[in-house]
């Protein structure tokens, strides 16, 4: 229910800061060329998804970008209807542990070579792992799983499964709606060798895809911009859509930015580490999950741009995440905490808490931590990442961590949670009944490893030369669809179905 | 084996739950233009849905006597579509020998519906002895009949007189006095196909106009003219003609008109007042495509604001319009944001609004 209010709220404030376009002579017309300039916090990206770590921000990021170079199988759109996109059609068995995809005929890699079976059973065989087998057929593939797989499609729609070819040079090569054609790393300013030149990658469109040309010429992405540098940017038009930090939302928002929401996507956590084993560990584990104060987070650090979290994946994601409830209870943390042993971690000596997430605003409320376990007589010492192996500092007990949800399918991303966060976890391969992955859940969430924090929707700054923006409520952002204005002096007017690219300017596919 | 990935178009209206509200008084299912086959396949999957929650409930260990249903529907739903589901729900737990009471005393039974990208959640929850218990099931949300439209003040008379999962590019009546019937263009599956259907939605024909050659694109665009069994489009860079009854001979030339440049769906539609004979022109199409949006007919010769503008909300961005075949009415296309289909509503002045 909250994804749907999200999206509502969403849509208004969007409308909210739309301009008064239309007037009789002023009807909005979509329009080909020019740069759409994108402004992303991470500071490096990966364009294969085999690098890609599940849950990562950084993964996050590579995968938006990685959705202008490749295509999937299927898509999902706002409707909960799956659209064909490389497979124009598919069909599965009663059990659906065997499913076939047809493939979209004649199409093309951004070379001009054609995408053949091979290539996407190459690519599904790695991104979908154990227990799928991805067969070539005839105009198709086929793929068995070695359970019932009725969420074959949410998977395919989403997360790293990805349709790419890998050239013996090792670059990547995509049929999506643009190709990289310039990759440049951070690097010491000319002028002042003390600062850096944020990292930038160009893409082009391709005119030769089976989804239609995009609208703009490029889209150049920049790379590791400081948050607040982002918004400034926005503001003076070097930007035409940005990342805007959570705590700057409300900023933007009073300058009068146009700033959209996802639902969210990123949750925030704590995770008792693997090793950590104290006497009357299930007692501490339980006081700091009493004592953790999530509301004063969600509305004052955070400004209500996050709600509290108290499962593993969100209401919007597995429908039932509401069933959930925790709520801050100091008199039990303080009790518990009261009939600790002598020696217990957190009493006698601090916890070292370690803040796993890139950014200050992780590391504030790594420090809030610290500030509800103190109320509860629990002592937390936050403790920033150290660049090499410290043999000699103390264990870390707990990890702050955000997770960011790449799954359409539930059962998907709770495995990836288990797997990833505990170690030599796995979640029940038959788990994809509602019932039985809300059972899943509630017992991980009673073991009290992971505690969650809150849930951070993805906010992006749109300037008002941006059209159809049209992104999903999950994140996918569709720059293919986004056409600027024609008062944008970088545009240069195209007629529609006849691309600018030559094939000479052509780059022979996407860099890694 | 299943299929999936294909398109269908149904007729449907915006009545279409109220209709199921009153299927037992099935005379007045004649006054409401919606899809029975929409209709049996949805009811199908929603019932199945309901049978197996009921069923999953019934065998909560300990649950005896009476219950008090609680009903928390997705905050998204309109009120008709909510109680449609509540009914069905609630047959299926009295099927299973529970009673369900309206006493405030009796323990409760809270049922609750939610959305997810592709599924309708269904979540029961009641408490028995000292614990709690709940039961989960899910159903595909694309295997459901679209909710219903948002009821919206209208002040110009509206009636959704088609739907299509595909995008309607252009609709045209043929004035051929087939009183109702459109002539379609879709593009579906980046292909474009011209339909030719009766007044109860049904396709009469279809022909697929690869001969168009329309190059895929992000922006489809077409424009429709039927009279009679000829029909006329306009193409980006191209005008193709054909007739329904060689539909196979479709010919085209190319057009160095500015029809690329102009948009193909925005052209003026005058309606005639059915009160005075005065001319209307419809306003307000063409904004972003995540908005639903208000049509304005307003005077001809007046601005955008008039204090005489008569207004429509739709469920989402106007894609398009054309003449209906009368002068008073106009064809309305729109995509419903809520499901997504393409819509063609007729829109026709008339006299006391």
């Amino acid at each position: 229910m909250r994804f749907t209010k999200l999206r509502w709220l969403a849509a208004i404030s969007f409308t909210a800061a739309l301009p008064a376009c239309v007037g009789a002579q002023a009807v909005q017309q979509s329009r080909y060329g020019g740069t759409l300039h994108v402004k992303l916090r991470t500071a490096s990206v990966s364009l294969d998804p085999r690098e890609w770590t599940p849950g990562s921000l950084a993964s996050a990021a590579s995968q938006k970008l990685a959705s202008l170079v490749y295509d999937r199988l299927v898509t999902l759109d706002d409707h909960a209807k799956f659209q064909p996109a490389l497979a124009m059609d598919w069909s599965h068995d009663a059990a659906a542990r065997y499913w076939q995809f047809k493939l979209r005929p004649s199409v093309q890699f951004s070379d001009g070579s054609p995408l053949t079976p091979a290539d996407v059973v190459a690519s599904l065989q790695s991104s979908l792992g154990k227990g799928f087998d991805v067969i070539a057929a005839e105009n198709g593939v086929a793929i068995r799983s070695a359970h019932p797989a009725p969420d074959l499609l949410e998977q395919l729609a989403s997360g790293s499964n990805f349709i790419f070819r890998r050239k013996p040079d090792a670059t990547l090569l995509g049929t999506g709606p643009f190709f990289v054609v310039e990759s440049v790393a951070a690097a010491p300013a000319e002028t002042n060798p003390l600062a850096i030149k944020p990292a930038r990658i160009k893409f082009r469109a391709n005119g030769g895809t089976w989804s239609g040309r995009p609208f703009v010429d490029f889209v150049e992405v920049t790379l590791g911009e400081p948050p607040l540098r982002q918004l400034l940017d926005l503001q003076l038009g070097k930007a035409d859509i940005a990342e805007i930090a959570p705590d700057l939302v409300r900023k933007g928002r009073q300058e009068g930015l146009r700033i959209w929401n996802s639902a969210p996507r990123t949750l925030v956590a704590l995770r008792f580490d693997d090793s950590f084993d104290a006497p009357a560990s299930d007692q501490l584990r339980e006081a700091l999950w009493l004592a953790l104060d999530r509301d004063t987070m969600a509305n004052v650090l955070l400004q209500r741009e996050a709600q509290p979290a108290d499962s593993l994946l969100p209401q919007w994601l597995s429908g039932y995440a509401f069933l959930f409830e925790s709520s801050m209870n100091l008199q039990r943390a303080r009790e518990l905490r009261a009939a600790f042993p002598a020696g217990v971690p957190g009493a006698a000596q601090p916890l070292r808490l370690r803040v796993d997430a890139p950014g200050d605003l992780f590391k504030l409320m790594g420090e809030r931590v610290a500030v509800n376990a103190r109320q509860a007589n629990l002592m937390v010492q936050v403790a920033l990442p150290t660049g090499g192996n410290n043999s000699s500092a103390p264990a870390v007990a707990l990890h702050l961590f955000a997770w960011h949800y790449d799954s359409l399918s539930p059962h998907a991303e709770l495995g990836a949670v288990v797997k990833q966060l505990r170690e030599g976890g796995d979640l029940p391969a038959n788990t994809t009944d509602p019932e039985q992955l809300f059972a899943q859940e509630r017992r991980l969430l009673e073991e009290r490893r992971i505690l969650p924090l809150v849930l951070l929707p993805e906010y992006a700054g749109v300037r008002a030369n941006v059209h159809n923006w049209n992104a999903s409520p999950w994140g996918d952002w569709r720059l293919a669809d986004v056409w600027l204005d024609s008062e944008d002096p970088m545009i240069t007017k195209t007629p529609a179905g006849s691309p600018k690219n030559s094939s000479s300017a052509r780059s022979p596919g996407a860099r890694p | 084996m299943q299929s999936f990935g294909k398109s269908n178009s149904k007729i449907f209206s915006r009545q279409f739950y109220c209709s199921l509200i009153l299927i037992p008084l099935a005379g007045l299912g004649a006054i409401c233009c919606f899809s029975r086959d929409a209709l049996a396949d949805g009811d199908a999957a929603l019932r199945e849905a309901a049978q197996k929650l009921a069923e999953r409930v019934a065998s909560v260990p300990g649950l005896r006597g009476a219950l008090r249903l609680e009903w928390h529907a997705d905050a998204n739903w309109s009120e008709g579509e909510s109680a449609h589901w509540q009914e069905i729900v609630k047959g299926e737990i009295e099927k299973r020998s529970l009673s369900l009471v309206e006493d405030s005393g009796a323990p409760i039974l809270a049922v609750f519906v939610a959305e997810t990208p592709t599924q309708i959640v269904l979540t029961a929850r009641t408490h028995v002895s000292d614990r709690d218990e709940v039961r989960i099931v899910a159903v595909a949300r694309a295997l459901l009949p679209p909710g219903s439209p948002p009821v919206a003040p209208v002040r110009l008379e509206r009636r959704l007189i088609y739907e299509s999962a595909d995008r309607i590019l252009d609709a045209a009546s043929p004035g051929n006095g087939e009183e109702g019937s459109l002539g379609l263009l879709l593009y579906r599956n980046f292909e474009l196909l011209a339909l030719r259907v009766d007044s109860k939605g049904a396709v009469k024909q279809s022909v697929s106009l690869n001969a168009a050659n329309m190059k895929p694109t992000r922006d489809p665009r077409a424009q429709l003219t039927a009279q009679g069994n000829s029909v006329s489009m306009e193409l980006p860079g191209k005008a193709c003609e054909f007739s329904w009854e060689a539909p196979g001979e479709v010919k085209c030339r190319a057009e160095k008109s500015a029809v690329a440049e102009k948009s193909l769906w925005q052209r003026l539609t005058l309606l005639a007042s059915p009160c005075d004979g005065s001319s209307w022109k419809l306003l307000g199409f063409g904004g972003e495509p995540n908005a639903r949006e208000v049509l304005q007919v307003v005077p001809e010769g007046s601005q955008r604001e008039s204090s005489a503008a008569v207004l429509s909300e739709f469920p989402g961005p106007i894609l398009g319009t054309n003449r209906a075949q009368n002068p008073a009415s106009a064809l309305v296309i729109s995509q419903n944001l809520r499901t997504g289909t393409y819509e063609i509503y007729k829109i026709a002045l008339a006299c006391g609004n």
